[in-house]
């Protein structure tokens, strides 16, 4: 450990003599200072706070990214071609443990550029809200300086499945001798199953329970947040659909009936709901009476939603500022790793074409589900193929994963809109980023830098 | 030579070298433009980093304004919208010039983002957004493009005048409420706004120009040519910006495309229509709150733009005919309503005139000819009311008699007598129909009664108009004053005049 302590040192004081660390320090700063003062924000205190995380976060992220990028790069293969490594490679150090050495400088280094950065932002944020009005401040401080836990009405898709089959069943009793796709018939008469759940006739009203579970216990008190998104198949001339909105069971709990609400589809509208209004087994009940003259379709996956307070702004922002730790640690992995066998230059044109690529993972879904890198034709409705995708399919296919594997969280997008990060979200990213991915990484980088013939390395001075 | 020197001497140099360029900038502006050397015009009335940053990108501005866009339409698909203003800031401000970029900025916030928000606050807030970019942006740096002009109208016209959107209201009020800070809680006064005297008029003015960027001399112009218009509504803007437009367009001929004037007329046509049909702005001091009244003077200028529409467009003829046409109709029976029966008779004639052959009515026997202005006025309340339906008459008729007595209450008291007598008109009507010994069974019983009736409901304590209101109409009526006392404000049945 002290070996490893040794070479992280060393690697903070290059940085230092190399004013790194105080250059990205005072771009680090100057953002989080000068980005509220250019930021055009929606005129809402809550706008212009969901704007001001959103683009800190984003630039402390990938100011950080880059910087470890170019620092991992840097420290290993200058060394190596500088020959500076080999004063050290002869010291009773291993090899794997200067890998490691340097991975733990530049990680005490990006922590406490992080903690500094995020410290700046969250005592930003926290003295503007306390300079506003009393009632916009509750508004803030209830949907985006907060930690918003989400419940959804159960899961029917074994429901679902089940009466597809059955109805499947029947068909082909009534049908023995049809010729079908029976994967496209199951997969149609599944969506029109799931559309008697989500569909909401004109002049009906439907009905979800959502179970609170234990945390009723803790949400005495306390006013809850219904998140709702519907769809339309007909546009209205004003461009909303009249709601008629009512929670919980009159007579049973207490109960809140809505004004008529004129609300826009296709988009998520959140409001209010008082405190209580759940029975005692915690089973909270909405009702959506339709009083348009088209159907509605609540979507299973988010068209309902309850949001309740699960904790607070300041330990959630922690989390989030955990998972960009871990998105660093896997940076700085890679970087090494390409260092460990390429000339500086071309170790960090590598890195970049990571990182790049994994900025690519929408084009890279694209040809996986397209099933081709050739262009899809919307006039003839033709999709081009190419001998190529034999190898550039699969290819993407597992780089998909891979990307997704670190990719999959989104912690600056839920601080801006106020969701809580699970610790075992946090830990999940650990697990998954540091340790499997990072892991990965650096095992092959470990490997390659210890069978690497530090002295054949051509030497710049 | 000595070193500091050489330094000294070339810093110098230089600095010269940069005022001598800077003094034949606007020369070789110039020469661009009219030789043609550049497709890029030089930014205008830019801030000093726009300026820099539109030079410095060069043509890198198009691909990252590009990715800007590709981040706003991802944002826009996950109901993000909190990003969407900054965005649209640096888009257009990447590329000033290209006008569909403003357009398309403008009618997104205005149009698609405001009506996701529930709140109509919030849907305010991306409407006035929409509408500043293009008034104070965009028209900033290409103060000649007549597409901006007419979109900049269309937010008025459209958005704000027209009741489409469920919040048209709200936005009414909260315009009326800006231009109170101009005209005050009064229809506006333009004469002291062009020629302010007094400090309070110079600071009016100068709150017109600066932050609304109008010119009160223009709106003089405006409200002489297309008036009189209601300021304090959003007609009166669409008009305005229409018309600076048609100014614009008139000033650089060559630059004009005729189908852009023809929408421009268009909007002005439009609008001067809206601002017959409810372009008046009445206060009803008891529910504190606004209505909308017909504008009637406007009714000759209104005319007079329909009949210079159908000579300038050969196109749409037989849609304009069918519009003036209807607009006429309109205007004969809102001045019958109005009590101001000679014009109703000018216009009604004036009507048989120019359609002599088209029916006024769904009935194909209604030709002008064959009506009186009498006929005409009760048959068109009637056609929505099946008049053999006793009880749809009879509601009609209370219908306006409450009404009647509302406007009465308003001090509105042409209206009140024009209303009361067309609700004489379709009793009148509808009994003189009724079969010889059906009376007792289909009749509606003596008009006075029906009359007695409304007004004892309505000057009830309990049901009717609040008590200043009833205490207005027992004035006019001359009408004992109530004898039980009147309850105290904020305790009657009803909060506000029934509609």
């Amino acid at each position: 450990m002290q070996r490893l302590l040794a070479i992280a040192w060393l690697t903070w004081k290059a940085a230092v003599r190399f004013r790194l660390f105080l250059v990205i320090a005072v771009l680090l700063l100057a953002s989080v200072v000068a980005l509220p003062l250019l930021i055009e924000d929606d005129g809402t205190a809550r706008g212009f706070t969901q704007i001001l995380l959103t683009y800190t976060l984003t630039v402390i992220t990938g100011l950080l990214g880059l910087s470890t990028l170019w620092l991992a790069c840097g420290m290993l293969a200058r060394d190596i071609e500088e020959c500076q490594i080999q004063l050290v490679a002869v010291k009773p150090v291993a090899r794997w443990q200067i890998w490691l050495g340097k991975w733990l400088g530049i990680m005490s280094l990006n922590a406490a550029l992080l903690a500094i950065s995020g410290a700046s932002v969250y005592a930003l944020l926290q003295w503007r809200a306390s300079r506003l009005p009393a009632e916009e401040q509750t508004t803030l401080r209830t949907q985006v300086l907060v930690a918003r836990g989400s419940l959804k009405p159960e899961n029917l898709d074994r429901d679902i499945d089940s009466e597809t089959d059955r109805l499947l069943e029947d068909r082909l009793k009534q049908n023995p001798g049809a010729r079908a796709d029976l994967q496209e018939v199951r997969r149609q008469l599944r969506e029109q199953v799931k559309a008697q759940y989500q569909l909401v006739p004109p002049s009906t009203i439907r009905e979800w329970a959502i179970n609170l579970g234990l945390t009723r216990h803790f949400l005495r008190d306390q006013p809850l947040q219904l998140r709702i998104k519907f769809n339309a198949a007909d546009r209205s001339p004003s461009g909303t659909f009249v709601g008629l909105w009512q929670v919980g069971v009159p007579g049973k709990t207490q109960f809140r009936q809505f004004p008529p609400m004129s609300l826009a589809p296709d988009t998520f509208h959140e409001f209010d709901i008082p405190p209580n209004l759940f029975d005692e087994n915690g089973v909270l009940t909405i009702s959506f009476g339709n009083a348009n003259n088209t159907s509605l379709l609540f979507p299973l996956e988010d068209g309902i939603e309850v949001l309740y307070r699960e904790g607070g702004f300041g330990l959630n922002y922690a989390r989030g500022l955990g998972i960009i730790f871990c998105w660093m640690a896997l940076l700085a992995a890679v970087g090494l790793t390409a260092a460990s066998f390429l000339s500086f230059p071309v170790a960090a044109f590598l890195s970049l074409g990571v990182l790049t690529m994994a900025f690519s993972s929408g084009t890279l879904a694209n040809v996986v589900s397209e099933g081709t890198i050739m262009n899809y034709n919307a006039e003839t409705g033709v999709t081009g193929r190419s001998v190529a995708d034999v190898v550039f399919v699969p290819f993407f296919r597992v780089a998909l994963d891979v990307i997704n594997l670190a990719g999959g969280f989104s912690p600056i997008d839920k601080l801006s809109s106020g969701r809580s990060i699970p610790w075992g979200e946090l830990g999940a990213a650990f697990s998954q980023i540091v340790l499997l991915l990072g892991g990965i990484t650096g095992l092959i980088g470990i490997v390659i830098f210890q069978r690497r013939e530090l002295a054949t390395a051509q030497g710049t001075q | 030579m000595n070193p500091r020197l050489k330094k000294f001497l070339l810093v110098a140099l230089a600095a010269v070298l940069l005022a001598g360029v800077s003094q034949v900038q606007d020369a070789l502006n110039h020469d661009r433009e009219t030789l043609g050397l550049t497709r890029a015009q030089p930014l205008e009335n830019a801030p000093p980093v726009l300026a820099f940053t539109t030079v410095a990108l060069g043509g890198f501005r198009g691909l990252i304004s590009n990715l800007l866009w590709a981040r706003a339409a991802d944002l826009q698909e996950e109901d993000k919208f909190f990003e969407m203003a900054q965005l649209a800031d640096w888009i257009t401000k990447l590329e000033p010039h290209y006008t569909q970029v403003w357009i398309f900025e403008a009618w997104n916030m205005g149009w698609n983002i405001s009506v996701k928000f529930k709140d109509f606050a919030d849907r305010w807030r991306w409407v006035r957004r929409g509408m500043e970019l293009l008034r104070d942006d965009a028209l900033r740096y290409n103060p000649d493009e007549i597409l901006l002009y007419r979109e900049l109208a269309w937010f008025f016209q459209d958005k704000m005048g027209k009741n489409t959107d469920d919040a048209s209201l709200y936005y009414k009020r909260q315009w009326a409420g800006e231009m109170a800070r101009v005209f005050g809680n009064k229809p506006a006064n333009l004469d002291e706004l062009a020629n302010p005297v007094s400090e309070d008029q110079k600071a009016r003015a100068r709150l017109l120009r600066v932050e609304f960027k109008m010119d009160p001399r223009f709106m003089k112009e405006v409200n002489e040519r297309y008036g009189p218009l209601e300021w304090r509504l959003p007609e009166a803007h669409a008009i305005y910006w229409a018309a600076v437009g048609l100014q614009k367009a008139a000033d650089y001929p060559a630059r004009v495309n005729q189908k852009d004037l023809i929408t421009l007329r268009r909007v002005i046509y439009q609008s001067m229509l809206l601002s017959f049909q409810r372009g008046r702005l009445e206060t009803d001091p008891f529910s504190k709150s606004f209505e909308f009244g017909p504008n009637l003077d406007i009714i000759p200028k209104v005319n007079e733009a329909y009949e210079r529409n159908l000579d300038e467009d050969d196109i749409y003829t037989e849609d304009i005919q069918r519009a003036h046409r209807y607009f006429l109709m309109q205007a004969v029976y809102a001045l019958y309503v109005n009590n101001r029966i000679p014009e109703a008779g000018q216009w009604f004639k004036y009507l048989g005139e120019k359609y002599p052959n088209k029916a006024l009515l769904g009935d194909p026997d209604s030709l002008p000819g064959r009506l009186t202005l009498d006929q005409f006025a009760v048959a068109s309340v009637q056609e929505d009311v099946n008049d053999t339906s006793h009880d749809r008459v009879k509601s009609a008729v209370e219908g306006l008699l409450a009404t009647s007595y509302r406007n009465l209450a308003l001090d509105q008291d042409d209206r009140a007598t024009g209303l009361k007598r067309l609700a004489l008109k379709i009793y009148q009507n509808y009994t003189n129909k009724i079969p010889k010994g059906r009376e007792e069974a289909m009749g509606l019983g003596p008009f006075e009664v029906i009359n007695k009736e409304v007004l004892s409901r309505l000057l009830d304590p309990e049901r009717g108009f609040p008590p200043q209101a009833r205490a207005v109409l027992r004035t006019k009526l001359g009408l004992p004053a109530e004898s039980a006392p009147a309850k105290a404000e904020g305790t009657p049945a009803q909060d506000t005049l029934p509609r």
